[in-house]
């Protein structure tokens, strides 16, 4: 009899899906069943795999068949068929909505093959409680190579040479900053992992704390070892508590192995590591504000014309990285600056982490080589428009991020081709937009978050994002002018010049690249009064074409108004006197027949 | 090490501010929320100046920013007059009424024609100078609290502090008079708490409160300070070096 493994993600996103539940489940049943039946089974939790929307994902190894959207109920009759007899259970595969069929295994879909694991590489594979499992996967053979066959120097030339840059927005190249580092001797040092994850829609650092903790423990030990550093801190929001949780009990194991603590491995080189949780306000991910917070001050940025690594944490050098970028580390010491460098574009080595979510059919966390189009993303990994409706913008970088319109759709993502078109890399979050999203009620989305986030220290930022939000807030409510334009973009360019730090420096982002690339937009709001989405409720006028109406009665079932009449066999029909313009009728319409109306009467 | 501001040679020493290198130099910059006794707050923005290091130019504010390096600085370049507008106008919008404030934007040509609506009643700028000046003195009676557009000075809880010993230092750093101090019938009243004065024993004026008397004795490790206001002390002095001028 073969024997089998069972893997349930208990990530967050799984875990909301009542996956511990299935774990149970699938656990319990299998040891009942383990009696009579020679089946061995062990039940694992596993880390984020990254198609989150079909979770509970169920892995059964070594047969490679992967389960989605799996409920207890279902315990029974995957332990009975196909752990038992190997049978597979066609209803509970994953549906590839490019291939339009279901697939064995989850990484036989687009989502998968597209991609390439870096810094996942392990997020899945094994049981993130366990320290063997990393180990049995290569796991702190990069620290032994580091203290036992490299000078710190030789650390520092390997990272420089991969051409890494910073995975948590900045793109700072990685080698050049512990270089600058380890040329002050002015001890103690410090380094931190930024496991912050300010980004609401951004959850790659929380799935790698979560799922692979001890690669960010190694990450961070190399580079300690290269910068003479001994302390250094993990920053966790403090709401991520299962990260809380892995990377604490991490830590507690690589201290028992002696690979962190006092003369690691023997090598006569100490360095340990402490968790700090953060309050989660946003700006705590700026670099000194999160200083700042571990110093126990207020989170507040503070000018950077002399950098961390100079005067960081307690005015100390310190390196401060993102957990995703911690995550490449290990690997590159393995594999070579070679090997790491032939990923990616020019300029952007390797891979990043996104996180692809809005009107995509397939969303989750993704890693593909830098230089991947947008177009693949959206449509291959992404797996193309939910409902095939038009596709209208991508989103990137997070809350300061830009809105790239159709035009750029071929363009290959790194650091400084999303720069040129105006928007960032970011945390690596990617929301797509489709035609029913208006470019200006987003802007003022985005703005309405950073006016609460901005630390409110400088005017530029605090003032400025506020007068910037009142502008797009009356273009939205139709009372927009044409001078409010040109005003808007002054605002702009005084906020991200004269702001302190890099949330004021990149708030306007989200207007400018939207007056950039829907400008007029801009203009069917100010001058026609109308928004052309059919969002903006002032703006906005719904009618059904009579000619393609089918009668259906769906639209005045999914009107919460009842503003929507009419009878089977004629047309329907909306009385704009109750329709409170939410624009369900139009989403629920399978035949395109709700319009938003070319002319708003007023 | 030198540097350019407007053309002009500056001598310079590692470290120091530009605003520090301007100033010595008479070139003009204006502040608001930069004190020369609490330097490094870098929040009113107003200082900007566009630097040229190594052929990249960039915007930096001056009252914070280190000289490294042999730079070139334009203190009031076209950009820098419009970034300057910009805040005034975004400071003028906060707290419509101020005075400070006003006279700032009719001298930078802020045009009237753009108005944004704000209390008419504030006048606090959010600069954090009173915090820092309290902080500094050791009583750390008020912070600012919340982030984004809900910042605001206050005591713990807005509650009258019992941190707070009436010294008036918060007041007197303010750039636009934002904190109101009444005196009547010899009580201060600062921050919602009710302080006596207490008299100088030399002219009679009410001069200080009992607490921060009471703090600089024990701060200060001295037994008896004397009830002297400022004046009185400086003149006490005056009149001690006229008896010394005159017995030589
Ligand atoms: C407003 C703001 C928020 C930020 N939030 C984060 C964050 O949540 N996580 C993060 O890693 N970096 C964040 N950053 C970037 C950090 O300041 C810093 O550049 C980064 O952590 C450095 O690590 P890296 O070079 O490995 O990217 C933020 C920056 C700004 C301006
Ligand atoms: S730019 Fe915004 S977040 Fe940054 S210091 Fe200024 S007010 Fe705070
Ligand atoms: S009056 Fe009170 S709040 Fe103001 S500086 Fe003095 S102690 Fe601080
Ligand atoms: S009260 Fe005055 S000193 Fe204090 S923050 Fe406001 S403007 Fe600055």
């Amino acid at each position: 009899m073969m024997s089998r493994t069972v893997y349930v993600c208990c990530g967050t996103g799984c875990l909301a899906n009542n996956s511990m539940d299935v774990y149970k489940q699938l656990k319990k049943l299998a040891q009942k069943y383990e009696a009579d039946v020679e089946v061995k089974t062990i039940v694992k939790a596993t880390g984020c795999n990254g198609l989150c929307e079909k979770g509970p994902l169920v892995k059964i190894q070594p047969d490679n068949i992967c389960y989605s959207k799996v409920k207890p109920d279902d315990a029974e009759e995957i332990v009975k068929r196909t752990l038992m007899n190997g049978e597979i259970i066609d209803r509970l595969l994953i549906y590839d909505t490019a291939l339009k069929r279901r697939v064995i295994s989850h990484k036989d879909t687009d989502f998968y093959k597209c991609q390439m694991k870096i810094a996942l590489r392990n997020i899945g594979e094994i049981d993130p409680a366990n320290i063997d499992e990393y180990m049995e996967r290569g796991g702190y053979k990069a620290l032994r190579k580091a203290l036992f066959q490299m000078t710190p120097q030789d650390v520092i030339s390997e990272i420089e040479r991969s051409g890494l840059r910073g995975r948590g927005g900045g793109g700072f190249p990685t080698g050049v900053k512990w270089r600058q580092c380890s040329k002050f001797q002015n001890f103690p040092k410090y380094v931190i992992c930024n496991g912050d994850e300010g980004d609401p829609g951004a959850f790659m650092d929380r799935s790698i704390m979560e799922g692979d903790p001890n690669t960010v423990i190694e990450g961070m030990t190399i580079c300690a070892y290269s910068i003479n550093s001994n302390r250094g801190f993990i920053y966790i929001r403090d709401e991520y508590s299962l990260a809380l949780n892995n990377m604490n009990n991490a830590l507690n194991q690589a201290r028992e192995r002696g690979l962190l603590g006092k003369n690691i491995l023997n090598s006569g080189f100490d360095f340990d590591i402490e968790i700090v949780r953060g309050g989660g306000a946003f700006v705590c991910g700026e670099s000194t504000a999160l200083m700042q917070s571990i110093e126990g001050n207020v989170g507040e940025p503070r000018a950077k014309y002399i950098r961390s690594v100079e005067k960081g944490l307690w005015g100390q050098p310190t390196v401060l990285n993102n957990v995703e970028t911690w995550a490449n580390i290990p690997e590159i010491i393995m594999k070579g600056s070679d090997w790491f460098c032939s990923i990616g574009t020019e300029n952007s080595k390797g891979t990043k982490v996104f996180s692809l979510v809005g009107k995509v059919k397939n969303t989750g966390l993704v890693e593909i080589p830098m230089g991947t189009t947008l177009r693949e993303l959206v449509y291959k990994i992404g797996g193309g428009i939910i409902g095939d409706k038009k596709f209208k913008a991508v989103q990137t970088g997070g809350p300061s991020g830009g809105c790239i319109a159709e035009d750029l759709l071929d363009l290959p993502v790194d650091f400084d081709s999303l720069k040129e078109a105006g928007s960032m890399m970011g945390s690596g979050g990617i929301i797509v937009m489709d035609e029913r999203t208006c470019m200006i009620d987003v802007a003022r989305y985005y703005l309405s978050f950073l006016s609460e986030e901005s630390c409110g220290k400088c005017v530029a930022c605090r003032e400025g994002i506020k007068r910037m939000l009142e502008i797009l807030t009356d273009i939205c409510d139709g009372k927009g002018i044409e001078e409010d334009l040109e005003l808007l973009e002054s605002l702009c360019h005084t906020v991200e010049e004269a702001s302190l730090c890099g949330l004021g420096k990149t708030a306007p982002n989200p207007v400018l690249t939207t007056l950039k690339h829907f400008r007029n937009e801009y203009y069917a709001h100010i001058i026609e009064k109308r928004c052309p989405a059919g969002v903006c409720p002032e703006l906005t006028a719904y009618e059904i074409d009579k000619k393609l109406c089918k009668s259906c009665g769906l639209c005045a079932k999914n009107c919460p108004a009842s503003a929507i009449l009419g009878k089977r066999g004629e047309a329907y029909s909306i009385n704009t006197q109750l329709c409170i313009k939410c624009g369900n009728c139009i989403d629920s319409c399978r035949f395109n027949a709700v319009k938003v109306k070319k002319e708003v009467g007023k | 090490m030198k540097i350019i501001i407007d053309n002009i040679e500056c001598e310079a020493q590692k470290d120091e501010t530009l605003l520090q290198i301007a100033r010595r130099n008479d070139i003009h910059i204006p502040t608001l929320c930069h004190n020369d006794a609490l330097p490094g707050l870098g929040s009113c923005r107003l200082c900007v100046v566009e630097i040229v290091d190594k052929g990249r130019r960039s915007v930096v504010a001056s009252c914070i920013y280190p000289v490294r390096n042999e730079i070139e600085v334009y203190t009031c370049s076209d950009k820098i007059k419009n970034i300057r507008r910009n805040l005034l106008m975004l400071l003028r919008g906060r707290v419509p009424n101020d005075e400070t404030i006003k006279k700032l934007c009719k001298e930078y040509l802020v045009p009237d024609r753009i108005k944004f609506s704000g209390d008419k009643d504030e006048h606090c700028i959010l600069c954090g100078l009173c915090v820092k000046a309290c902080q500094e003195l050791g009583a750390s009676a008020i912070s600012t609290v919340n982030r984004g557009i809900t910042k605001k000075v206050t005591t713990p809880y807005d509650e009258p502090s019992a941190q707070c010993i009436g010294c008036g230092s918060c007041a007197y750093v303010c750039p636009t008079d934002a904190i109101k101090i009444e005196e009547k019938d010899g009580i201060r009243n600062i921050w919602n708490k009710e302080f006596q004065l207490l008299r100088c024993t030399r002219c009679g004026k009410p001069f200080a409160t009992k607490e921060q008397l009471e703090y600089n004795r024990e701060k200060l490790g001295e037994a008896h300070v004397k009830l002297l206001c400022e004046s009185c002390k400086k003149a006490i002095i005056a009149e001690k070096l006229k008896d010394i001028y005159e017995k030589v």
